[in-house]
């Protein structure tokens, strides 16, 4: 990780959503170094060097955070929150993951500076689509602040 | 002496006439007290009705975010199994024998049929949570447009018939949700005649517009007819013809948000007639004139 700059931050706390996510990804050739976190907690203290991440270069930022909504303890829209607040880390695209397009925590989102929001399909090649698409934009095409 | 007599005796009058006033205001006001009274009890009773409404509308809430929140929740397990039967899929394939696969395909089958039935729950849900906009409908254009929707997705070799259908104030994405349901229905329940007939009619009568889908399809036994419209409820199994049994409850919910009935007929083998009733345009810019 030292040398690897993490590029895709993944945010989740169920590891099925987690790895197809992952395998999502890899399906839609996007490769870039991806890092799972399982929780808010975790995130926040690997996006501030805190905890078990302490010392970490925060100035190497990834290029996109996918975040899930619904967490145990520090759910996303805390997570999100913390994230914007922030100059360290309120540059980074954070994509946020929900399980319906109806969810009332995406306005919430969004009014917290959520950059999109991405429903995850029940049909696995649905969502293959979806994160190609996803990765494709704010990867290749998305020129991040620096 | 005459004038002190006439004197005596308009005294005595308006002494008369005091009493009659006095009794009157008596009269008076106990009758502003009994109003009063009305009144105290008319409020109390009218705040009693609101602490109901306020009550229906809370449980109703709750069971809506209810049925909201478990097919939510739902579709968390039901991407998994999806994915993970793909990947079973992609990578194992080599390895999987027919009866394999072919067990394999019924597992993703039913995935993706759950998957409807959540979506078709959510829809349903979601109806009552939210409000409706109506405009001036064009429902022979909107036939039209959900015609050619249908024919893409669906192959069939119905024929179809309808002219000059009554325009309408309603929802528009709603009242097509309606129409495609119907029409859909239509389609699916007659596909197994020779020829089937589907034909879309509409008609004034006492001041609304009563549109009618009928089929000559497989149609159903009038002693079923309630369970038409219920959530989940069907009258065919999924081998026959498929659905999730969410349709109709759709429909019925959507007219009634429009104030509007929804009703059927048929008759086992010999086809179905559903109506439903909408605002007549022109008697409503009538009034507005």
């Amino acid at each position: 990780m030292e040398n690897n700059t993490v590029e895709i931050l993944l945010i989740e706390d169920n590891m099925n959503d987690a790895e197809l996510a992952i395998r999502a990804f890899r399906k839609g050739n996007i490769n870039n170094n991806l890092i799972h976190l399982k929780n808010g907690a975790e995130a926040l203290e690997f996006l501030f060097a805190t905890g078990k991440f302490e010392g970490r270069d925060t100035s190497k930022k990834p290029k996109v955070i996918l975040l899930d909504l619904k967490m145990p303890k520090v759910d996303g829209l805390e997570v999100l929150a913390k994230i914007k607040a922030s100059d360290l880390t309120k540059s980074i695209p954070v994509v946020v993951l929900t399980s319906s397009s109806e969810h009332p925590d995406i306005e919430h989102a969004y009014s917290l500076g959520a950059n999109s929001y991405i429903v995850k399909p029940v049909e696995f090649d649905e969502f293959v689509k979806v994160v190609t698409e996803l990765g494709f934009y704010w990867l290749l095409k998305n020129h991040p602040s620096l | 002496m005459i004038a002190n007599k006439e004197l005596a005796f308009q005294n005595v009058e308006k002494e008369k006439r005091a009493e009659q006033l006095m009794i009157a205001n008596k009269e008076l006001a106990f009758q502003n007290k009994e109003k009063k009274k009305r009144a105290a009890e008319l409020i109390d009773s009218n705040k009693e009705v609101d602490e109901l409404e306020k009550r229906v509308k809370e449980r109703t809430e709750d069971l809506e975010s209810f049925t909201y929140s478990v097919s939510h929740d739902l579709r968390t397990p039901l991407r998994a199994i999806n994915g993970y039967a793909n990947m079973l899929e992609e990578d194992y394939s080599g390895v999987l024998d027919s009866e394999g696969k072919r067990v394999l395909g019924e597992v993703r089958i039913n995935a993706k049929k759950m998957g409807i039935l959540i979506d078709d729950l959510l829809t349903f849900s979601r109806l009552g949570r939210k409000g409706i906009s109506n405009s001036k409908v064009d429902v022979n254009e909107l036939v039209k447009t959900v015609l050619l929707e249908i024919n893409e997705s669906t192959a069939h070799h119905a024929e179809i018939k309808y002219e000059n259908l009554l325009p309408t104030i309603a929802d528009y994405n709603l009242l097509k949700h309606v129409i495609t349901n119907l029409l859909s229905n239509a389609i699916k329940y007659s596909s197994k005649k020779d020829k089937p007939f589907i034909e879309i009619k509409s008609e004034r009568k006492k001041g609304v517009n009563i549109y009618s889908i009928s089929d000559n399809g497989v149609g159903f036994d009038m002693k079923y007819v309630n369970k038409l419209f219920g959530v989940f409820q069907r009258l065919h199994s999924n081998e026959e013809f498929s659905g999730t049994g969410v349709g109709l409850a759709i429909v019925e919910r959507i007219i009634h948000k429009h104030n509007g009935k929804v009703w059927a007929k048929g008759k086992e083998g010999q086809g179905a007639t559903f109506y439903f009733s909408l605002p007549d345009v022109d008697k409503k810019t009538e009034k507005k004139q």
